[in-house]
């Protein structure tokens, strides 16, 4: 009963010699192979048991749609907003003592400043002719014998930053024949506290939805690892590592993640049509075309990837932890 | 390739599984271990394994110190050893070729190469033609094959096994007992829990004799006759 050795070409022969790692996967290629197949092992585990996957499916789009709808809807307040500020103005009110060709002067003047964009005089007697068509009142202003109403010059500023604004504001005022500047920004101000607040809303409704997603995905994957626990202990005692044996469950939570971001983005739309169309009745009696936008492409892709990823690491923390318990 | 130098192993419930143990089993070598059940026969293979940790005395399998080995250096020491299993430890959900297949996947072997690999393995135990089926569809001896054939697939230098021929009719046992010295003939070590006195009186191998966690007996070849 000697030990004989012999060649290893004949892969009938068995080997002793581990030295040589022939055979084993070098190549990228082969990598990828490999990891598509783990892939596709793993999609169709999903497939196997339909309901549940749904369900998993369903909760994960939810919690990502969350704090998406809140970041997508800031993104509409600040285009809103951005539209608005466009033609932000200031009205300079004249003194009463100020004539029509004074005024008229004082606004040309205005309009050689680089702060200011715009600048056109409104008269006492426009003013009246203005108010009285928009009021309707015209009737009755007529019987008035003295017009109470000030001369004004209205501008736009070419900075529409509110510091910017505030700043010219407050030159404005120092001029001689100015009695009061009025600034239309406080109600933008607030529309921007309000952005604002969506905006952390939505930071905090994030943080949220992640430890949600930890937990939904990583309770899936317990469950899943419990029932293939007979599978993983045979691939333990064969010298698979944790990280092998744990390769599946990753796919199974990259799919969920991936599923999960590709239907809160369809649901987003769905959500954002139905907005639209009521939304659309309204605007119109405001006379403006405005519409919510979706989430475009680098939005959606965003919203696709961190679902991927938020749910690829929770896979990892629970498969690695699940499989450790494991021990033959 | 393996050595067992006073190993001791004590449950955790204060039972002593195996108690000094002392041998040692070299390249190219086939030894039965036999006794009654309890005698510590699958603690012993456990312990190679790696699935227990000897509560004392040394144990040194394939170069690697078992006393002391971290997870990875498990991992990495069980994929020199095949195992077959009392109880198979069959996949359920997957088929045949794909159960043999299974050491080579996890070693990161090429599907091309593995397949031979497989193959040859299946054609060894005379399971070439059951390649597609499924474990449940067949019986305890060829279910048992199945195991002996995933244990030799990806060529490893110690091969235990615990009650291979548990399920076999003599003339199937005397088969895998074919494999198996095949294997031994290119210098792997082979161990091998049994109880089939007949077989072992036949095959005229080493015998290792446990009672009571105890060497009972360690029996070397019989001079040819």
């Amino acid at each position: 009963m000697s030990a004989t050795k012999r060649g290893n070409d004949n892969p009938n022969q068995p080997r002793l010699n581990r030295n040589t790692r022939a055979g084993q996967s070098e190549s990228f290629g082969d990598l990828v192979k490999l990891h598509r197949r783990f892939a596709r092992g793993s999609a169709i585990r999903l497939l196997q048991t339909p309901a549940s996957s749904l369900v998993t499916l369903f909760v994960v789009a939810v919690a990502l749609l969350l704090p998406a709808l809140m970041f997508g809807l800031n993104s509409n307040l600040a285009s809103l907003l951005a539209g608005f500020q466009d033609s932000a103005q200031i009205t300079l009110y004249l003194q009463d003592s100020v004539s029509e060709a004074d005024g008229q002067k004082v606004s040309d003047d205005l309009l050689t400043r680089n702060d200011i964009e715009d600048a056109y005089y409104v008269s006492p007697s426009q003013a009246l002719d203005e108010f009285g068509a928009s009021s309707g009142l015209e009737g009755l202003l007529i019987e008035m014998t003295a017009n109470p109403l000030p001369g004004a010059i209205v501008l736009t500023p070419s900075d529409v930053s509110s510091s910017a604004v505030d700043e010219l504001a407050r030159q404005l005022q120092e001029l001689s024949l100015v009695d009061v500047v009025q600034v239309d920004s406080l109600w933008l101000q607030r529309l921007a506290a309000i952005s604002n607040l969506v905006n952390a809303i939505g930071s905090v409704l994030s943080v949220i939805v992640i430890l949600g997603l930890f937990f939904v995905v990583g309770n899936t994957i317990k469950l899943a690892i419990e029932n293939r626990k007979a599978e993983i202990l045979v691939i333990k005692l064969l010298g698979g590592s944790d990280m092998y044996a744990a390769r599946p469950f990753l796919y199974t939570g990259l799919l969920y993640g991936l599923g999960g971001g590709i239907l809160a983005t369809l649901l987003q739309g769905i959500i954002l049509a139905t907005f639209n169309s009521n939304l659309e009745v309204l605007m119109r009696l405001y006379q403006s075309d405005f519409q919510l936008r979706g989430f475009g492409l680098m939005s959606s892709l965003l919203v696709i990837v961190a679902g991927a990823a938020i749910s690829w690491t929770a896979a990892l923390m629970a498969s690695l932890r699940h499989i450790r318990a494991i021990d033959p | 390739m393996i050595k067992f130098d006073n190993v001791s192993k004590r449950y955790a419930d204060g039972q002593e599984a195996l108690s000094g143990i002392s041998f040692e089993v070299s390249r190219g070598e086939f030894a039965f271990i036999t006794g009654h059940s309890g005698a510590g026969k699958s603690t012993l293979l456990k312990l190679i394994l790696a699935m227990e940790t000897p509560s004392s005395g040394q144990l040194i399998a394939n170069g690697v110190n078992l006393n002391r080995v971290s997870k990875t250096q498990i991992a990495h020491h069980r994929r020199q050893i095949g195992t077959v299993f009392q109880d198979h430890q069959l996949l359920r959900d997957r088929s045949v070729y794909e159960n043999v297949a299974l050491p080579l996947e996890i070693c990161g072997y090429q599907p091309n190469d593995a397949a031979r690999r497989v193959r040859a393995a299946l054609d060894k135990v005379g399971l070439l033609n059951k390649e597609k089926n499924f474990p449940e569809a067949l019986s305890g001896g060829e279910q048992q094959r199945v195991g002996i054939a995933r244990a030799v697939v990806n060529r490893p230098s110690i091969i235990l096994a615990d009650e291979p021929t548990g399920n076999l009719d003599p003339e199937l046992s005397a088969e895998v007992m074919k494999v198996f010295q095949q294997f031994q003939s290119v210098g792997v070590c082979l161990l091998v829990a049994s109880h089939d006195a007949a077989l072992i009186e036949r095959l005229n191998c080493r015998t290792i004799v446990l009672e009571g966690g105890k060497l009972l007996a360690d029996q070397k070849l019989r001079p040819h006759a």
